[in-house]
């Protein structure tokens, strides 16, 4: 490979270059300087904000890097897109939130002295979720979702302050070792039938008329096996409720958008480049007879949704049904897949960034009021909304908007996802998500319900949020009114993102 | 009037009323009370100029031109940029004679609720910030003409109205109030389901020439903007047209509420407080069926006139349902509650009747109910502020303690039974009249016409239990009604009285549109017959 | 005399992977499952090895092997700290008795 093409090459992973340079030098000044480690996360968002200014750069072009011959059809490992840069963009928006996040956080300023090694491993959660929403080799793929569980694995038991963060990463590494253990194997079969792991390459093969389609499918659910994990979609969300209660408030709201976000990129890309012929005028996508991923889909998206609402019903702890309900949102998330066309592809780019702004504004409203009463059972929530009535306030309208009632950003979210569903026709389905919307507000508005209706019997302290504090829960409130009746930005700018490289 | 906002002001004053109150310190309840009534009095004022510059000659309905006080301009543009073209949805009103009534019923319904909450005494900070922010909720729908728009201001006062129940409510108030959230939220799913489909079902011609698919009531109107292959499309041989009017018709019957959905009704009533009551009977309840007819019946001519027998039987059920449980009930409220199913009833009825007259009786029988049954609940409301109980047995003789007050009650009781120069008995009368000649529901309209014999039975006989007989020992210091409790009373007896003896003030202002609406549901359902569907 | 073929990897590593399941399934030590989880990675990786070699891919199946090797050598790192950690908390690692989080 000689100097100008490395050069080129190197240019289209600017990103995380730059991530990856701000993890080394997030290790290296905590090594040097331990005793300036409040620099440490000042280090941590300049990173973030050089990384996305260089996606932001990448909006203009495409391409991809480190191709393995240079023939005309063989794209690289790694694709730059507009679909790829929006979930990267995605992501350092979503990481900024949460490094200011970890601020507020009672739990990581009490492990203040290993300030260093949560921000390196944050920054390894990044730059896995970066790669892997750009990937598009089946082992780049792997390795980049490696190395973010495997960073994961460690931050959802970082703080060690109670048992239940041990056994939230022990339950967190138990189920992500076996998933994508499985979707490795799944790619092992891909690669004996095709010869191949690049995801462009793949295509025309699974083309072939002769191919065993037991064994595409045998190896396509064993790889879904591994994002649906990730996406934490049913039959594979046993870890999620447990993770979500055991790990750190911060930790929690990052897997839920983020990681969840990552996932979601990647299950679309692997359908779009790998079973997708060609798109039709009207935006549906023609389909690979090899297997039919609408049918699998359509099925955990309903169960996924019915089992993660039904079961956050009778939820005590409110992490905990937060986690339940980030399952359900990967139910109607799916949705917008399950209707394969372009239209449901910007639905759920658009729910993304509403998700990210109502549940990164709920997990840190429950965590200032859990920094004060230590506790997240919704039992003691009973009469905060006069305690505190700024948050209460804020927490209402984050819930409501999770319900996905007007005016609000999440009524929004869920009218694209039905859009998409109507114009494909899929009334029974859009039906049953509808009806799981109805079943969601029981348990949101019991929240509220025990907030403002039910008197508590002893006198609560007030929580005075810092000034702060104040503007973070506003940056994140603001915008959940503001696009719940001017959407427009976002919509323009999802439609903008959808283009997958060759697509 | 012309470029003055006057329906933008209607609606969102009371938004502007809320911020104030918010920013308000919590303990200047003196002042949170006199800005909301400021605020709901010039809202009053503002229905009033707007009625002075009505003018009675223009239909509305289906065509732009005859709307008044339109605003309209483009809220949300997304221009094409893949395969679906341009999305937009308008911020349109525009109100006509079917809405100009309902408007204002709202102002003087959010007026009168506002003097009945002088007795609140918790939190009033957060009560009248809800209490104007529903008030918004209710306008909005009953202005907006972008389906859109409607279903924002309809799923708007959900809210508010599940924490005014929840909070200031009776004992059961947290059950009421989350039995009434869900089953509105419900049916509100239905109606976002069918306002989904009939976007793509229709097109509408924007300025740059372009055709896009619209939110746009009037344009939805349009058969001839459908287009062949949309699923609620009449052209369409395989639409859904049928499902799709059944589930928007449980959406608003969910809102009358129309036997079987009206189990949250009683336990709603029973635990709101009185004000709340109030908006719930006399706004509420109409904007199920001010939907229907602004919805349903243009939109789908041809099945309204399919199910026409069915839309009067269910009216017909809950006329005698209503009247039948409301014989039963021994708790005031809830006897008022099931009245008021009852008369929801005769709503359905006259509309089911596809006549002008019907159709006339009707709406004019949303604005009465509006006025007497919000009168009822306040006559509850009086009651039970001094005594804290509602059991009508527990009372007697109570003419002779607080005559002025068994005046007032005397008036709005009749009004419900439907006595001749109070403004109940030509409602019904109309509803009657448009519903017998109609041959399909005559029989049904005959079987109805026990529900005013039962509506007389259940109501003199609660006067007579209340307010006649021996005054139990207990009772003997209670105190007649005071000033406040006048300002109440006196605005909707004038307003009772008045129509009852000159209906024209109100019937003029809607037979034109009820007329145009009638002529375009039989027009439209005719043309659609002789092009083959 | 017998050829060894491509079916004879695919057998073992089929086997390997069964096994690996079956152990992640049943067994209740952290540990154990932890092995499991070795076991379905190595089959993958006699899968990628095999087929390399008898599909004639080049050798794009040996390399992707040995990124495999390397990351399960981190995973069973990080794996077995974590294990540590519950050990010294729980004092013990069977996965069933490990439930203070439960609905």
């Amino acid at each position: 490979m000689d100097a100008s093409l490395l050069t080129e090459n190197l240019s289209y992973i600017l990103p995380e270059i730059v991530i990856s340079a701000a993890l080394i030098i997030i290790v290296l000044f905590d090594l040097i300087f331990h005793n300036d480690k409040r620099i440490i996360p000042y280090l941590a968002v300049a990173g973030l904000a050089v990384a996305g200014f260089f996606i932001i750069d990448q909006f203009s072009f495409e391409g991809s890097a480190f191709a393995t011959s240079s023939s005309a059809n063989n794209f690289g490992m790694i694709t730059v897109d507009n679909f790829g840069s929006f979930f990267k963009l995605f992501v350092v928006c979503v990481s900024i939130l949460i490094v200011f996040f970890s601020f507020s956080s009672e739990e990581i300023q009490k492990t203040f002295d290993r300030l260093g090694e949560y921000y390196a491993l944050i920054f390894g959660m990044i730059l896995g979720m970066i790669i892997l929403v750009s990937a598009s080799d089946l082992i780049l793929i792997y390795l980049a979702l490696e190395l973010l569980s495997l960073s994961s694995y460690v931050l959802a038991g970082f703080t060690k302050l109670r048992d239940r963060n041990s056994e939230a990463s022990l339950k967190y590494l138990i189920f992500g070792g076996v998933s994508s253990g499985l979707m490795l194997f799944g790619i092992s079969i891909i690669y004996g039938m095709t010869g191949t792991t690049n995801l462009y390459l793949i295509n025309p093969l699974l083309q072939a008329p002769n191919l065993n389609l037991i064994t595409v499918s045998f190896a396509m659910i064993l790889i879904f096996t591994g994002i649906g994990y990730k996406i934490s979609s049913a039959p594979f969300h046993f870890w999620t409720p447990d993770v979500y209660e055991g790990a750190p408030i911060v930790i929690t709201a990052f897997l839920s958008v983020a990681s969840k976000a990552a996932g979601f990129a990647l299950l679309i890309r692997l359908i779009k480049t790998t079973f997708v012929t060609f798109t039709s005028p009207d935006g549906y996508w023609q389909l690979i007879n090899a297997f039919d991923w609408q049918a699998l889909l359509i099925i955990i998206s309903i169960f996924t949704m019915t089992l993660g609402n039904f079961t956050a019903l009778w939820q005590n702890n409110l992490k905990r049904m937060l986690a339940y309900s980030s399952i359900a949102h990967a139910g109607y998330l799916l949705l917008g897949l399950v209707v394969m066309s372009d239209q449901g592809l910007t639905a759920i780019l658009i729910y993304f960034v509403f998700y990210a702004l109502m549940n990164l504004g709920a997990f840190y409203i429950i965590m200032l009021i859990a920094n004060k009463t230590g506790s997240e059972e919704i039992d003691d929530y009973t009469g905060l909304g006069s305690a505190a009535p700024f948050l209460g306030v804020s927490l209402a309208i984050f819930l409501v908007s999770l319900t996905g009632l007007p005016p609000t950003a999440g009524f929004i979210g869920k009218l694209y996802i039905f859009i998409a569903l109507v114009d494909a026709k899929m009334i029974a389905v859009a039906i049953i998500a509808l009806l799981n919307t109805v079943v969601s507000l029981y348990y949101y508005v019991r929240v509220l319900k025990h907030m403002y209706l039910q008197k508590s019997d002893s006198p609560k302290d007030a929580i005075l949020p810092s000034t702060g504090q104040i503007l973070f829960i506003l940056i994140l409130l603001v915008p959940t009114l503001l696009f719940g009746v001017y959407f427009t930005p976002i919509v323009t700018f999802a439609k903008n993102s959808i283009s997958l490289l060759g697509f | 009037m012309d470029g003055f906002p006057i329906l933008s002001l209607l609606t969102f004053l009371p938004v502007l009323g809320m911020i104030i109150i918010l920013f308000l310190p919590k303990e200047q309840s003196n002042t949170i009370k006199y800005t909301t009534l400021v605020i709901t009095s010039l809202q009053v004022v503002f229905a009033v100029i707007l009625l002075g510059n009505y003018n009675y000659g223009a239909g509305g309905i289906f065509e732009q031109s005859s709307f008044q006080f339109i605003e309209k301009f483009r809220w949300i543009e997304i221009t094409g940029i893949s395969w679906i073209g341009t999305v937009k949805v308008d911020y349109f009103m525009g109100v006509d004679g079917i809405s100009v009534p309902m408007v204002l019923l709202t102002a003087i319904i959010s007026f009168i609720a506002t003097l009945s909450s002088w007795n609140i005494k918790s939190q009033l900070k957060g009560y009248f910030a809800l209490f104007l922010l529903l008030d918004t909720g209710m306008m909005g729908v009953f202005v907006s003409l972008d389906f859109f728009l409607f279903y924002i201001f309809w799923e708007l006062m959900l809210l508010p109205m599940y924490f005014l129940i929840g909070i200031w409510g009776g004992p059961r108030k947290e059950y009421a109030a989350i039995k009434f959230f869900i089953y509105t939220l419900f049916g509100s799913i239905f109606i976002l389901l069918v306002m989904i489909g009939l976007y793509f079902s229709a097109t509408e011609t924007i300025a740059s020439g372009e055709r896009v698919f619209t939110f746009n009531m009037l344009a939805l109107m349009d058969q001839t903007n459908y287009s062949p292959d949309g699923i609620l499309s009449p052209f369409n041989p395989e639409n859904m047209r049928l499902v799709a009017y059944i589930a928007l018709f449980v959406g608003f019957a969910i809102k009358i509420p129309m036997f079987p959905f009206h189990t949250w009704l009683p336990d709603a009533h029973v635990e709101a407080p009185t004000p709340i009551s109030v908006i719930l009977a006399g706004v509420l309840l109409k904007m199920g069926t001010y939907g229907i007819l602004r919805i349903s019946y243009p939109m789908f001519p041809d099945i309204t006139r399919d199910l026409m027998w069915y839309i009067a039987l269910f009216g017909m059920v809950n006329i005698i349902y209503g009247a039948l449980v409301a014989l039963a009930q021994k708790d005031f409220k809830k006897l008022i509650a099931y009245s008021s199913i009852s008369h929801m009833g005769y709503v359905l009825l006259g509309m089911a009747s596809l006549s002008t007259t019907g159709i006339a009786g009707a709406v004019f029988q949303m604005f009465n109910h509006g006025t007497i049954t919000a009168m009822l609940f306040l006559i509850v409301g009086v009651i039970y502020d001094r005594t804290h109980t509602r059991g009508i047995n527990d009372f007697g003789g109570l003419a002779n303690q607080m005559p002025v007050y068994t005046g007032f009650v005397t008036v709005a009781f009749f009004a419900a039974i439907g006595l001749p120069s109070l403004s109940g008995f030509v409602s019904e009368a109309l509803v009657f009249v448009g519903a017998f000649g109609q041959e399909s529901i005559r029989v049904l309209t005959m079987i109805s016409t026990l529900g005013i014999l039962l509506g007389a039975a259940y109501m003199l006989w609660t006067l007579q239990r209340i307010f006649f007989g021996t005054l139990p020992e207990k009772w003997n210091k209670l105190l007649d009604i005071d000033k406040r409790e006048y300002a109440m009373f006196i605005p909707l007896t004038i307003i009772i009285i008045f129509l009852g003896i000159y209906p024209s003030a109100m019937l003029d202002i809607m037979n034109t549109s009820v007329n145009t609406l009638v002529d375009y549901v039989a027009v439209s359902f005719q043309n659609m017959q002789l092009s083959g569907f | 005399m017998i050829t060894v073929g491509l079916e004879h990897f695919l057998v073992i590593s089929s086997i390997l992977f069964s096994l690996g399941l079956y152990g992640v399934v049943t067994r209740k030590n952290a540990v154990m499952v932890l092995m499991g989880i070795e076991l379905i990675l190595n089959a993958a990786n006699i899968n990628f090895v095999a087929f390399s070699k008898y599909g004639n891919f080049g050798y794009d199946g040996q390399a992707i092997a040995l990124f495999v090797i390397v990351l399960a050598a981190a995973e069973a790192a990080i794996a077995l700290a974590i294990v540590l950690n519950i050990y010294k908390t729980f004092a013990n690692v069977n996965v069933d008795e490990i439930d203070k989080l439960k609905d």
